[in-house]
């Protein structure tokens, strides 16, 4: 599959990506290593029991999604005075350093077959940096994807004792049959700088979404993840944080709906590589009609990592029949001084609570609409951006009345 | 526990177990795995053509099946070279079927059960006992109570000859196909020893019946295969013992077990391993339960190199339910690798799953498991429960669940917990007076006791003997 799609690209579209953002040669340098390694690359790992690919990637036909040289966005960055968001053509021309220090470091752009694309080929992307005691608030940055394919870069650099709040959403302007987005956010957390990164994904029902987040927290530092996906006919994300610093930590908090026949592989991921670290991660999300989840949750604690405390947990609730659920919570443990659980759960809405909620005279479907969206309340009391809450509550919320 | 540590040392458990004896065979065959080498295991049994080809089907599987290594953490097994293994070794005893007294077996053969104290065992709680040393079972007996009442238990090899009909439907057909795995498939194709258990409808065994498997020489493998056939509200409960001397080179176990569960009955299979630590443990265990089935797994890991296990339970009929109860103990060069699958594939069906590791000394455990409940399987209940404790920071403890729910209308958990011995556990029992020693012992026997109780007496005391003998010396 990859030697198809090779095919269709070339050094000269990534040359004229990369010389339109007037990149230096060591960017050009990065992204034609990327091009060249997809040969050799593999899909991104999927789980497989014995019969059954949870995620089967190589459904996707990229050849027909790939369009690089015709990007089209809508993009709106903005931010408060005191930190820099800069669109990435400006960013390279005003910190290159900066760029040059943490690009790819935290991701590597050769993971996967689709972290090198995404590499190789990406056209728009934002640079966030808080200098040091800076508190930001408020940093939105708004993607509206109007072409076939859209590769999108991020990266959030936060100085020492800073902070950030960042609203990231996609949606989808002009619809296609099918459309491919594909993204990558590295954060590079200074010493006890704090970033919560809010990410609403929502885009049109054609399309194809594989993202990667990843952050990485020095002494103190604290990265909260809020993860929403409620579009799309196939995702598959990884959000995760490497704790490199003592006394680091780190929330990632998931939500998501599917619905009709859409597919969501969703990875949550923290690797304890330091002393007194914390995570705490917490997903919970909906299956509808035909949809089917995949979660993965991965807390990995190292040799290193002494005190640590660890917990993860992930509910599904059922609203089909005909849905389907997955899950596995893993939990890799090499430091004896841990803390560590995680619980998963699937059902369906509780029939007791639904009598109860009739019983007090409320219709069957309202009720039923009251205690998914109550179902949901958990993780929207971790959001502290109010648009970002209200957004992900109104989806919610609408995609329950388009219910019946 | 002081006294009960005494007493460890009387008995001298470590002995019981690595003592070696000259290998004695009657027929050995050549190592690795080539046609021929099956026809003369078959010949070498005298077997019907129907059993040969099955063999031969199941040897052509293995060969065209890989190695299992795209297993997200799986234990290193590039150091099992299976054409190095000797798959098949008779012991010279006169009567081929097993005897059913002690006294006239070999002399070697007898002081090593009567070192592993099974004949002691029998006396005391068990309706019969099979007892299988390299490749053939040489002792095998059930009190008559039993016998008149139509229960069968024989070595596997006998079964063949005597039960064809039932052993050609069920062996290795619906529940463990060779093409299910690869070492299903060696499995398949080497096979030897075993035990067969049949019990009619409506009979209860009520005490256990045993099988003891012993491996003695070096480089071998062992492949016992059972098959359990428990018939409409029936109930019984098998418990095999395994153990072997430790050898410089490996040796390889790779059992089969199927066990048919009929409508309303119930079995519980109890198995407590403590393979030396060349041995490479790789089996598959499979049951399947009719409507309102009970299958029980009880299975206690402490020896082996690498072990790989998941008992694995079809619940197929309506309002059958499934336990596995799981201890896994990993000390120095350790693997244990192991846990449980469930098949949700009828309504009202039920399953619990509990998992207990500890590793210290640089062992590693993992929980594997898989649960998966299939469209139409309503109001299925699933409980997965792992705990797992940690000595020092050499050790590794890994928890790695697998939920696939196809069906809405279910009720699925999952819960783990990873951590250290609590020193204010430590603390506490110190203040009581108790040694550091002592006090971390106890807290251990207190963390597996969920899985002590399923067990009788006499392995309640052994499994906790085990433990002790792997925690001696390298605490406090």
């Amino acid at each position: 599959m990859s030697t198809q799609l090779h095919a269709n690209l070339t050094e000269e579209q990534v040359r004229q990506i990369s010389g339109d953002l007037d990149e230096p040669d060591w960017l050009l340098e990065i992204r034609l290593e990327a091009l060249e390694a997809l040969e050799e690359l593999d899909m991104p790992d999927v789980i497989r029991t014995p019969g059954r690919d949870w995620t089967n990637l190589h459904e996707l036909d990229f050849e027909s999604l790939v369009d690089p040289l015709n990007a089209a966005e809508n993009k709106d960055q903005v931010g408060p005075d005191e930190a820099e968001v800069l669109p990435w053509a400006d960013a390279v021309a005003e910190h290159e350093a900066l760029l040059k220090e943490h690009f790819g470091s935290i991701v590597d752009p050769q993971e996967n077959y689709l972290t090198a694309l995404s590499t190789a080929l990406f056209s728009t992307g934002t640079v966030v940096y808080v200098p040091e005691g800076v508190d930001a608030e408020a940093v939105t940055i708004r993607t509206e994807q109007n072409s076939r394919s859209l590769f999108n870069y991020t990266l959030v650099v936060t100085e020492e004792s800073s902070s950030v709040t960042i609203l990231e959403r996609q949606s989808t302007g002009s619809e296609q049959d099918e459309q491919y987005y594909s993204g990558i956010v590295e954060v590079a957390a200074g010493e006890n700088s704090y970033v919560q990164y809010g990410s609403l994904q929502n885009l049109s029902e054609d399309a194809y979404n594989f993202t990667v987040k990843r952050g990485v927290t020095d002494t103190y530092a604290t990265i909260d993840w809020i993860e929403g996906n409620v579009g799309t006919q196939l995702t598959k994300t990884e959000v995760s944080t490497e704790l490199n610093g003592d006394s680091s930590e780190t929330q990632i908090v998931g939500a998501f709906y599917g619905h009709n026949d859409q597919h969501f592989d969703l990875d949550a991921k923290v690797w304890h590589r330091a002393e007194h670290t914390t995570a705490d991660l917490v997903t919970r999300g909906v299956t509808d009609d035909v949809a089917r989840s995949v979660y993965e949750g991965v807390q990995d604690v190292g040799e290193g990592a002494w005190d640590t405390s660890s917990y993860q947990r992930e509910n599904t609730l059922m609203l089909s029949d005909e849905s389907e659920a997955d899950a596995s919570p893993k939990l890799i443990i090499n430091n004896h001084d841990t803390e560590a659980s995680h619980s998963a759960t699937v059902g369906q809405i509780d029939q007791e609570d639904l009598l109860y909620m009739t019983s007090r005279g409320v219709d069957p479907r309202s009720a039923r609409n009251m205690l998914v969206e109550g179902f949901f309340v958990p993780v929207l009391d971790e959001v502290d951006v109010d648009e970002l809450r209200d957004d992900l509550e109104g989806l919610i919320r609408q995609r329950l009345h388009a219910r019946d | 526990m002081s006294s009960e540590q005494d007493h460890l040392k009387e008995t001298d458990t470590e002995a019981r177990f690595e003592f070696k004896k000259e290998e004695n065979s009657a027929v050995r065959s050549d190592k690795g795995l080539t046609e021929e080498v099956i026809r003369m295991i078959s010949e070498d049994k005298d077997e019907p053509d129907w059993m040969l080809e099955r063999r031969l089907r199941a040897l052509e599987q293995y060969q065209n099946m890989p190695m299992p290594t795209d297993w997200p953490g799986q234990p290193d097994l590039t150091e099992l070279d299976i054409e190095e293994i000797v798959p098949y070794i008779r012991p010279d005893v006169d009567k081929r079927e097993g005897v059913d007294d002690w006294t006239e077996l070999p002399d070697e053969i007898k002081d090593t059960f009567d070192k592993l104290g099974i004949p002691e065992a029998e006396k005391n709680a068990l309706s019969g006992v099979g007892a299988q040393y390299e490749s053939e079972v040489v002792y095998q007996n059930m009190q008559e109570q039993w016998e008149e009442k139509g229960v069968i238990f024989m070595n596997m090899d006998r079964a063949v000859q005597e039960h064809p009909e039932l052993v050609k439907e069920h062996f290795m057909t619906t529940c463990v196909p060779p093409s299910d795995n690869k070492f299903a498939a060696l499995h398949g194709a080497v096979w030897s020893g075993g035990s067969f258990v049949y019990v009619p409808e409506d009979v209860t065994v009520e005490m256990p019946v045993q099988a003891y498997f012993r491996m003695n020489s070096e480089g071998m493998g062992q492949f016992e295969h059972t098959l359990i056939i428990a018939e409409e509200g029936s109930e019984v409960h098998y418990i095999e013992g395994c153990s072997a001397p430790k050898y410089g080179t490996h040796n390889l176990h790779s059992g089969g077990v199927e066990v048919f569960v009929g409508e309303d009955a119930h079995v519980q299979y109890s198995t407590v391993q403590n393979w030396s630590k060349n041995t490479f443990n790789l089996n598959t265990k499979r049951a399947i339960c009719e409507a309102n089935g009970t299958m029980e797994w009880v299975s206690g890991s402490m020896g082996s190199k690498a072990t790989m296990l998941y008992p694995c339970t079809i619940l197929k009929g309506r309002g059958s339910t499934d336990t596995h109860i799981t201890i896994a103990f990993a000390g120095e060069g350790q693997d244990i690798d192991t846990g449980a699958k469930v098949y949700h594939n009828a309504p009202d069906t039920s399953s619990t799953i509990e998992s207990k590791s500890i590793s210290k000394d640089g062992g590693r455990t993992n929980y594997r498991g898989l649960v998966h409940i299939a469209d139409g399987a309503e109001n299925s209940s699933t409980a997965v429960e792992c705990d797992a404790l940690m000595f020092d920071n050499e050790s590794t403890s890994d928890t790695m669940p697998y939920m696939e729910i196809e069906e809405s209308k279910v009720d699925v958990a999952h819960e783990a917990t990873v951590g250290k011995i609590g020193d204010e556990d430590i603390f506490y029992l110190q203040s009581r007076g108790l040694d550091d020693d002592d006090a971390k012992k106890m807290i251990v026997a207190g963390f597996i006791e969920p899985i002590t109780e399923e067990l009788p007496i006499e392995y309640a005391v052994e499994l906790n003997r085990l433990i002790e003998l792997e925690m001696e010396g390298s605490l406090g």
